[in-house]
Parts: C-alpha cells; sequence; structure tokens
C-alpha cells in the first residue's frame, strides 16, 4: 500500500511540478481564429497529422489502425500518426501539451469532455471547417452535433454514439417459459418477465450501484419518466425530481421484490448473464463484441419503455481540432480532409462494437447486414439522450453513481440519496462555473 | 533501567571517522565535515527537490483555488482549510468521511498488522525443519503490487460468481456475502486482504529482531525458573522494543495511507463509506482538478498523522524508560 501510493505521489508531484512549470511559461490560449478549409481535396505542402485518441487496444485499436494506414496510402500529402493513450491520460496531458505546442493536431474526445476543452481554450472554434466540410446536425442523430457546441460556437463532430440496450439470455428465458424471440419492450411485459423467471427461482436482472452500468440504467429511466438530469444552463441538478425519484425507486423495487439480488458487484450482472445465471441485462453497445457472449444464446433489444416515453442513455466520441501554440494552418485543414474521409468510412468502426455517428453510414443496408448484432441498437438513437455539455461536468455527474450506489443496497431511500446527490451536485457545478466560467 | 537495554541489538558503533581518521587526529575536521556532506549531498538534493520544495510549494498551492488546466489561479486564503471544518461546505462532508474511514481502517489492521507477524516471527525462530521455506511463503504476498492483489481478490471475493463465496456454497454457509460492495464485509476483505499483503515485511524485520537477542538472556530466564510464556513477556517482547517501534510507526502510516486496495477492489463503496483519505485527496486532486483543496486535505492529513506518531513515540519511549 505505501509503496504503491509513494510511487503514484512521486510521479504525480512530478507531473506537478512539470505543469507548474509549463504553465507559467504560457499564457491561457484564446479561442483561435476558426482555419478555413478549401472544398475538395488538401492541396497544400505535405505534412503529418498526429492523431491522439484512446482506443489502446481490442479490435477498436485493430480497425482504427488498418483505416489510417488506408488513408495514408490513398493520400500522397497527408500523413497520419495515430497516438494512442488512455482516456484519462489524453484529458491530463493535453493542456500542457498543447500549451507547449506539442499537442495532436486533431484528437477524439467523448462528449462529456468536448465543454472542458473548449472552455480551456484548448480547441479550435471549428464554425467554418465543419461548413466547409458540408456538416450539419441532420447529418448526425437527433441532438448529437448540438454536444459539441460551446457558447455558440461549434468544436466538435460527432464519431460514433454508444447506446445502452437490453442484453438478454435466450436459453434462460426460454428455461421460464418465455418466447426467447419475445424480448420485452413495454413495463407490463418486463414484470411479467420477470415474475416468470421468480418463479422458477431465477432472479432475471441483476441491478448494479456502479457507473457501468446502474448509472446508465438510472439516467434512461430518468429520461423515459420525463425527468432530466440538469436544469437547462446546467447550473442546478435536477435528477432528484420526482421523474429521478420515480427511476431509482423501480430499480431498488426490482431488488425488493426479489427479482435482484441486493448487493452486485461492478460487471457481476453481465457476469452472471453470461454465466447463465439470470435473463436481462441493460449494459452498453460495447458487449456487442464481448466474445465471452458467445458461449450461450444471447440477443440484444432496445432498452424497454419503463416510463411514460421512449429514451436511452448513450455515450458519444467527437472529433476536434487542436488548437496547439502556432498551430499550422495546414495541417489543421489536412486533420480535417482525414475527419471527413474516416466518417465516410466508417462502416466497419461498427465491429468494435460502437456505432458510426453519420447517418449516411450507419443507415446505410449494409451496415445491418454485416453487424446484425448492433441492428437493435440503431433504432434507439431517435430517442436517445446524450452527455450534458457543460465544462468540468463529470465531477457533478459522479454524484448521481454515488445516489444510486446507496439507494440500491438500501442504505438510503431513493429520495434522500438523490436529494444528498443533487445538493452535492449544486455545489459542484457552482465551483465548475467559477474556475471555468460561462 | 541500564540493564534492560543489553538485550537490545546492539548498535553496531558506528565507525566514527574514515580509514583516515586515525593517522590525523583532530586537525583538519572540517574537512572531514565536509567530506561527510559530499557524500550526504546526493540524498540531500533528492530530500530537497522531491521532498522539501513540493512539501513547500503544496502550502502554497492550498492557499489559492488551484485549477492546473486553467491559467489562472486565485489567491483564497485560507479557504481551502476553513471548508474543511465548516459543515456543510463541498468538501468538508466527503472529507471527514474519508477520514473516518481511514481511521476505522487504521484501528482495525494494525493489530492484526503487528500480532500475527510477531506470532510468526516467533514460530520461525525456532529452528523448525523448513523455516526457511515457511518464510519465503510468508514473504511472497508483500513481493506482489497493489494492482496485482487488487485484481486477484476482486475475482476471488466477487459476492455472486466469487470463488470464496462458492466455497462457502460448498460448505453449506449460501449467504452470499457482500464482500466487495457493502460494510462491515467489506472492512473485512480489506483488512484481510492487507494482513495476508503486509504480515511478510513485519514478520522479516520482527525475525531479524528476535535473532538479534542475546541467547543466554533465554537460558538465564530458564535457569531462574521461567517458561516459554513468561520467556515471551520478560525476554522477547522488551529485547523487541526498537524493533516493535519500528514496526508499529511504520505500520500504522502505511495503513493512514491505505489507496490500492480500497480504489480496486471496493472502488470506496457502499456510497463512500470505504473511500480513505488519501483516495479523496487524489479524486479531488487528480480526477477533478481540485489541487488547492487537496493539498489542504494533504496537510490535515498531515498534521492528523504527525500528531498521531509523536503520541506513538511517547509511548514507546516511555515504556523503554523504565
Amino acid at each position: 500500500m505505501k509503496k504503491g501510493f509513494a510511487r503514484r505521489a512521486i510521479a504525480a508531484t512530478v507531473a506537478l511540478g512539470l505543469g507548474m512549470t509549463l504553465a507559467a511559461c504560457s499564457s491561457g490560449g484564446g479561442g483561435g481564429g476558426g482555419t478555413a478549409v478549401q472544398s475538395g481535396d488538401y492541396k497544400g505542402p505535405k505534412v503529418t497529422v498526429t492523431f491522439w485518441n484512446g482506443w489502446t487496444g481490442g479490435d477498436q485499436q485493430t480497425i482504427l489502425k488498418k483505416l489510417v494506414s488506408q488513408f495514408n496510402s490513398s493520400h500522397k500529402n497527408i500523413t497520419i500518426n495515430p497516438v494512442e493513450l488512455q482516456w484519462a491520460d489524453i484529458s491530463a496531458k493535453m493542456p500542457l501539451a498543447i500549451k507547449a505546442g506539442k499537442g495532436p493536431d486533431v484528437t477524439v474526445a467523448h462528449g462529456d469532455d468536448i465543454a472542458t476543452y473548449a472552455a480551456q481554450g484548448l480547441l479550435v472554434k471549428s464554425d467554418a471547417i465543419i461548413k466547409d466540410l458540408g456538416y450539419t446536425a441532420s447529418d448526425f442523430p437527433p441532438g448529437l452535433f448540438e454536444h459539441g457546441a460551446y457558447q455558440g460556437a461549434q468544436y466538435g463532430i460527432p464519431w460514433s454514439v454508444t447506446p445502452l440496450g437490453l442484453y438478454v439470455n435466450k436459453s434462460v428465458l426460454q428455461k421460464a417459459g418465455i418466447s426467447p424471440t419475445d424480448t420485452p419492450a413495454d413495463k407490463a411485459t418486463y414484470l411479467s418477465d420477470l415474475q416468470k423467471l421468480k418463479s422458477k427461482g431465477i432472479q432475471g436482472e441483476w441491478v448494479d450501484g456502479y457507473v457501468f452500468t446502474g448509472t446508465f440504467e438510472f439516467e434512461s429511466l430518468l429520461w423515459q419518466y420525463g425527468g432530466d438530469l440538469f436544469n437547462k444552463d446546467v447550473s442546478k441538478a435536477t435528477f432528484n425530481s420526482p421523474a429521478g425519484v420515480q427511476a431509482l425507486t423501480w430499480m431498488v423495487d426490482l431488488v425488493k421484490q426479489g427479482y435482484s439480488p441486493g448487493k452486485v458487484a461492478q460487471d457481476g450482472n453481465i457476469n452472471a448473464l453470461i454465466a447463465g445465471k439470470n435473463a436481462f441485462n441493460w449494459n452498453g453497445i460495447w458487449q456487442t463484441s464481448n466474445t465471452a457472449l458467445l458461449k450461450d444464446q444471447w440477443a440484444a433489444a432496445p432498452v424497454p419503455q419503463i416510463g411514460s416515453q421512449k429514451a436511452v442513455w448513450s455515450s458519444s466520441t467527437d472529433w476536434a481540432f487542436v488548437n496547439n501554440k502556432g498551430q499550422d494552418k495546414n495541417k489543421t485543414q489536412a486533420a480535417a480532409v482525414f475527419v471527413k474521409w474516416m466518417n465516410e468510412h466508417s462502416t466497419v468502426w461498427a465491429g468494435g462494437g460502437e456505432l458510426p455517428a453519420a447517418n449516411k453510414v450507419r443507415n446505410a443496408a449494409s451496415l445491418a447486414s454485416q453487424y446484425p448484432n448492433l441492428k437493435p441498437f440503431l433504432g434507439e438513437l431517435q430517442y436517445a439522450h446524450f452527455e450534458t455539455t457543460a465544462p468540468g461536468i463529470p465531477n457533478a455527474e459522479a454524484t448521481i453513481t454515488t445516489a444510486v450506489n446507496e439507494a440500491v443496497l438500501q442504505k438510503k431511500s431513493p429520495k434522500q440519496a438523490l436529494d444528498d446527490a443533487a445538493s452535492q451536485a449544486d455545489k459542484l457545478l457552482a465551483q465548475n462555473k467559477q474556475q471555468y466560467g460561462g | 533501567m541500564a540493564d534492560t537495554t543489553v538485550a537490545r541489538s546492539a548498535p553496531r558503533s558506528t565507525r566514527s571517522g574514515g580509514p583516515s581518521g586515525r593517522t590525523r587526529p583532530r586537525r583538519p575536521s572540517g574537512r572531514r565535515t565536509l567530506t561527510a556532506y559530499l557524500f550526504l549531498a546526493p540524498f540531500l538534493i533528492l530530500f530537497l527537490v522531491f521532498v522539501v520544495a513540493p512539501a513547500i510549494w503544496g502550502i502554497w498551492i492550498s492557499l489559492h483555488s488551484w485549477n492546473p488546466l486553467l491559467p489562472i489561479h486565485p489567491f483564497i486564503g485560507l479557504s481551502n482549510y476553513i471548508n474543511l471544518f465548516t459543515p456543510g461546505s463541498l468538501t468538508s462532508g466527503d472529507f471527514w468521511l474519508s477520514m473516518g474511514a481511514t481511521a476505522i481502517f487504521t484501528v482495525f489492521s494494525v493489530p492484526f498488522l503487528v500480532a500475527i507477524p510477531l506470532l510468526v516471527a516467533v514460530l520461525l525462530n525456532q529452528r523448525l525443519r523448513g523455516g526457511t521455506v515457511f518464510r519465503a511463503i510468508f514473504f511472497a504476498p508483500y513481493v506482489l503490487g497493489v494492482a496485482v492483489i487488487g485484481v486477484v481478490w476482486r475475482y476471488l471475493l466477487d459476492p455472486q460468481n466469487g470463488v470464496i463465496n462458492n466455497l462457502l456454497d460448498g460448505l453449506g454457509i449460501t449467504q452470499n456475502f457482500p464482500w466487495t460492495v457493502d460494510v462491515p464485509w467489506a472492512w473485512i476483505s480489506l483488512v484481510g486482504v492487507t494482513v495476508w499483503w503486509i504480515s511478510g515485511f513485519n514478520m522479516v524485520s520482527l525475525l531479524a529482531g528476535l535473532k538479534g537477542i542475546n541467547a543466554e538472556l533465554y537460558e538465564a530466564a530458564g535457569i531462574d525458573g521461567a517458561g516459554a510464556i513468561r520467556k515471551f513477556w520478560s525476554v522477547t517482547l522488551p529485547g523487541l522494543r526498537p524493533v516493535m517501534a519500528f514496526v508499529t510507526t511504520t505500520t500504522i502510516l502505511s495503513s493512514a495511507n491505505m489507496f490500492g486496495q480500497s480504489y480496486l477492489l471496493t472502488k470506496g463503496a457502499p456510497g463512500h463509506a470505504t473511500r480513505t483519505a488519501i483516495m479523496y485527496i487524489a479524486d479531488e486532486g487528480l480526477s477533478q482538478n481540485q489541487m488547492g483543496a487537496a493539498s489542504a486535505m494533504s496537510y490535515v492529513l498531515f498534521a492528523v498523522l504527525a500528531i498521531i506518531s509523536i503520541i506513538n513515540f511517547r509511548l514507546q519511549s516511555r515504556t523503554s524508560g523504565d
């Protein structure tokens, strides 16, 4: 324990010390002017474009590398140099690297990071580039493009979306006498299925109190009951509204009714589904590439509608052009060409368990036929809710997980847990506004 | 008094001076001091650069609203400290909850981390057949990093799919204890895993101390009619005192700095009940980018640990003084 911590502490101290030195040398970066890209291809001198991303392993890394080398061989004057880092490292390293002029030219960021980066002046205001590339909000699922904007300027171009879905173990359903093709789509069917499973001694859905995936399930239910996470200008938490209490009560009731065990560990539910111990799991589309699922008969379906309207949680990743100190406009221009090309060739990205954000690619018949497991998620994007856009928002979002955890473990009532979390979140939101402005 | 200290592993008389010390008596003491400082310099420089300078820098940071991502860090005086002692502020509730978790862990882990290694060390000191093998076995877990033990035990302790609950199931105990999910079971896991992990190191230190106790003392005690238990209390424990002081102090400090086990095994759940002070400070400083508040918390934690260490040393020196 001491060993590990000491190492971490030293690393942190060194990083911090370095950070101070670098930060002291630079004045805060501005928003950047907004480079325009000539329509058509890049005609400038030969450039190497550095591209940071967080796909450090698995199918996604392989697919990405293939796409990049394909791009490089078809574009004589552009060389893309991909750099893989842990997502958390990207947010930690980029600010300093950019201030030193050593950051990437283009990066991929999660939807809820874009505003934080933009508020720090790390990204290029990209309205002109996006206009030249010909993108509009209607090229992407409803509500997604807007999430890449901050204070009236567009910074992000959507790349992928990852909604939640309902994973089903078909053999377990059959054991309870439920037709494996009849996946439940509404509250009544869902409850009657859980009841049938319970009568066979099977706890049908295991509710957990962790980010993966209890928090995502709670947020989906909150929206289904007509609530929202935060108010319009993200100055107040609203997840403790009556809708939120209803949503969390539904989850806790699954435990109280005996449809779920009471103390599930993180990932305990998907592992139980794989082991044939439960029938349903609300989990992300990324599980479609989990080969362990192949051990049993499984299927994915849209999440059932429990509340008064259809809604589902989804995350997203976006492209963003980076505003390095002394950023070479040719490189940004070349990066824009790369982004457009990638989005056009993103069909294969579905193989890594994420949906391409570009409507044209995602809705093409070839995608559904090539990746049939992903088909049930496609329709969900009509009513999916994406991350909240506000600088520093992850800290306020983390309070939701605490509430879900406390309620699911029955340490607090759903209302009490949500009220406590909301009051903490309000303080964090005030702190964020004060520090990042806006 | 002085005669009890005989049992202490006699400190090797530090060779004063150097090889040249004898040939040139007294005069060149200035140069000798300089030589000594030169030899100390490498460590001194590291100490100044990596301990003293960051410590002072940390005090400076703690007086600011310091978000490392932003170019401006407003000076806010003692606000970060005042917030910690103001109920209902952003940080006070979470901070004192984490200090409480640290206290629980320390209080429950330190006695086991001292008593069990002591017992094992005494047993291994008996010139058993295969003693070296056992010593290696007990020491082995300490070689592993916290990441390894965290991941391994998370598999073993998983409430629904873990090996331990499955074994208990086989024995007819079908309760599915939530080892990593709910208290008090999470505390049992955290303390148990830590004892398994760290005991080997304390055992080796204590064993070294045992080897330093003069065998004649046991013989003399035997002649006076002392049995095994009496020998343990009257010869072994007093003889181990300096080593015990070292072991308890380092164990208290390392328990109070616990991070990895909670981070990997329980993730601080339920709620934040098993989130230790260091874990909260790391989250506040490195994930939430509130370096100012995190530094202030570090200093409060430091103050508490300093007080505990002083009390600990006082107690140890008082018992050895009589």
